[in-house]
């Protein structure tokens, strides 16, 4: 018997073709195609950004980026975990006839997060153009970040998508665990402008440190603070263990479930 | 180490049968208050055990919810069992009713990439055989077609056509004959038998007896969940006909086909 580890090792290069698979019935039959993957963001940050900025006047410098640096990061994380919710659900059939590692339709989740967010930031460079905002040369830290997120979003979309299964409220819960987290996170403010015990509390969440690391190196040419970094990456292996333990529990019976 | 390509020992499963399945936390929350019952356990294989020699074809007889399908599933590692193990010697690809986990919005050809390379064939090979795959499964007009606009028909014929031309170590094939016209079904009865020239292990379930009798070297008889009998053949249908004997309440035109 191999371990669930090392079978989720030899299986990481299905994860792409199992993402690309994912975006082609995503966008399936519509006109424009893969195209969608493009101006389905462009529309949705367009909207977002129309009504944000015009609705919440902030005295933040280069609101359009900051705000749309926010949504796009904070959708990376929304994408990946809602795609990964169903992501077993969706495939029962695929589940009760064949044995693959439990383990790839979660994780490709966040593959094809991954990939659109790829998009998205393609999308950010416009605004960033059209704004003629010169970002700092610190933005060359914005993929380590990013890659850090991407821990995240794998670490949560695993449990998530077995938990599914399991809970079929899972789904619900988790639907408002994002509305939360969206208000909860400095997207379209500034975090110091909360209360100081609100802060205290917010600031442990981890996409709180993802998103004020992102601020500082695209906006401010700040380097994230040592305690910052370490304290995201120690929550973020956290979270990772606690799924991939969570995920260990209940794959087995997956197809039982199903 | 024994040269057996299957090897199942004393492999046991139960089941609750959920009269209200709790699959939500509030029914799990809720119900952990409640003395009420809600479920019974159903002991769907209890103490199986037999092997499965290379280039040996296996058929496996019984009434519909003996544990035929929850065997094979076993084996093929879909579900894993309460106790007993099984080792499987070389790659296992399961045709379970009617297909290979295919998604009805991908193509016959994307399907039989994402099928065999989830079952953890590779891309390369898989491509060299694509064209040959859909050829047999004489579908080559309909290789970039989606499966949802497919018959049950040419569904079953691409999902058996991908899992011979992949060449597993171990075919397992649960009614596959169901559907199918007469002259595919003897194209596949050809290649089941090359495979088994080639020392490839086969199980093979059915309730078409003919099959069962011209095909198979060994039968086990699953009673019940448990291994009625293992013999040849003819020694082991004779047992199910026996026991359908015993048991009038049980309608054998359900459990048994015309051929007996």
């Amino acid at each position: 018997m191999t371990s669930i580890r090392e079978e989720m090792w030899k299986t990481r290069g299905i994860l792409f073709n199992f993402a690309m698979s994912d975006l082609k019935i995503r966008y399936r039959n519509s006109i424009l195609g893969v195209l969608w993957s493009f101006v389905e963001p462009l529309l949705l940050l367009t909207v977002l950004f129309v009504v944000f900025s015009t609705m919440f006047k902030f005295e933040i410098p280069n609101f359009p980026i900051y705000l749309l640096l926010g949504i796009i990061t904070w959708n990376f994380f929304k994408n990946g975990t809602t795609i990964a919710l169903n992501s077993l659900t969706n495939r029962s059939a695929l589940i009760t006839q064949i044995y693959f590692p439990r383990s790839i339709p979660g994780l490709s989740a966040g593959i094809t997060a991954a990939i659109m967010l790829i998009f998205e930031l393609v999308v950010l460079g416009i605004f960033m153009a059209a704004f003629q905002f010169t970002p700092s040369v610190t933005i060359l830290l914005l993929p380590l970040i990013l890659g850090l997120q991407l821990l995240l979003v794998l670490g949560v979309a695993l449990p998530l998508s077995v938990l599914n299964v399991k809970f079929k409220d899972t789904e619900f819960i988790w639907g408002v665990v994002v509305h939360a987290g969206f208000f909860l996170t400095p997207i379209f403010y500034q975090f110091d402008m909360l209360p100081q015990a609100i802060q205290d509390v917010l600031q442990f969440s981890p996409m709180v440190q993802i998103l004020t690391m992102a601020h500082h190196v695209v906006l401010y040419g700040i380097l994230p603070s040592v305690n910052t970094v370490l304290y995201s990456v120690g929550s973020i292996l956290g979270i990772t263990a606690i799924g991939y333990l969570i995920f260990r529990k209940y794959q087995a019976r997956i197809a039982e479930e199903m | 180490m024994s040269d057996y390509a299957i090897s199942v020992k004393h492999v046991s499963k139960k089941f609750k049968l959920f009269h209200e399945k709790r699959d939500s936390i509030y029914e799990s929350a809720a119900g952990f208050f409640q003395k009420k019952r809600h479920s019974e356990v159903l002991q769907t294989l209890d103490d199986i055990s037999f092997n499965v020699k290379h280039g040996e074809i296996f058929g496996i007889i019984g009434r519909n919810g003996d544990g035929k399908t929850t065997l094979l599933r076993i084996i093929s590692k879909i579900y894993s069992a309460d106790s007993g193990s099984v080792d499987v010697k070389g790659r296992v690809i399961p045709v379970l009713s009617l297909g290979l986990g295919f998604h009805p919005e991908l193509t016959a050809v994307s399907n039989i990439y994402q099928s065999s390379i989830l079952l953890g064939f590779k891309k390369e090979d898989i491509s060299k055989r694509i064209s040959e795959i859909i050829k047999f499964a004489e579908l080559e007009r309909f290789a970039d077609t989606k499966i949802k606009n497919f018959s049950a028909g040419m569904q079953m014929r691409l999902a058996f056509a991908t899992s011979v031309l992949v060449d597993p170590d171990i075919l397992i094939l649960d009614e596959v004959f169901a559907v199918g016209d007469l002259n595919f079904q003897k194209k596949c009865f050809d290649t089941i038998m090359s495979f088994k020239k080639r020392g490839k292990a086969i199980i093979f379930v059915s309730h078409d007896m003919t099959p069962i009798r011209n095909f198979c070297d060994t039968v086990m008889f699953l009673k019940e969940g448990k291994v009625g009998k293992i013999g040849s053949p003819e020694e082991s249908i004779a047992a199910y006909v026996d026991y359908l004997a015993k048991h009038p309440e049980i309608n054998p035109k359900e459990n048994l086909s015309n051929s007996i």
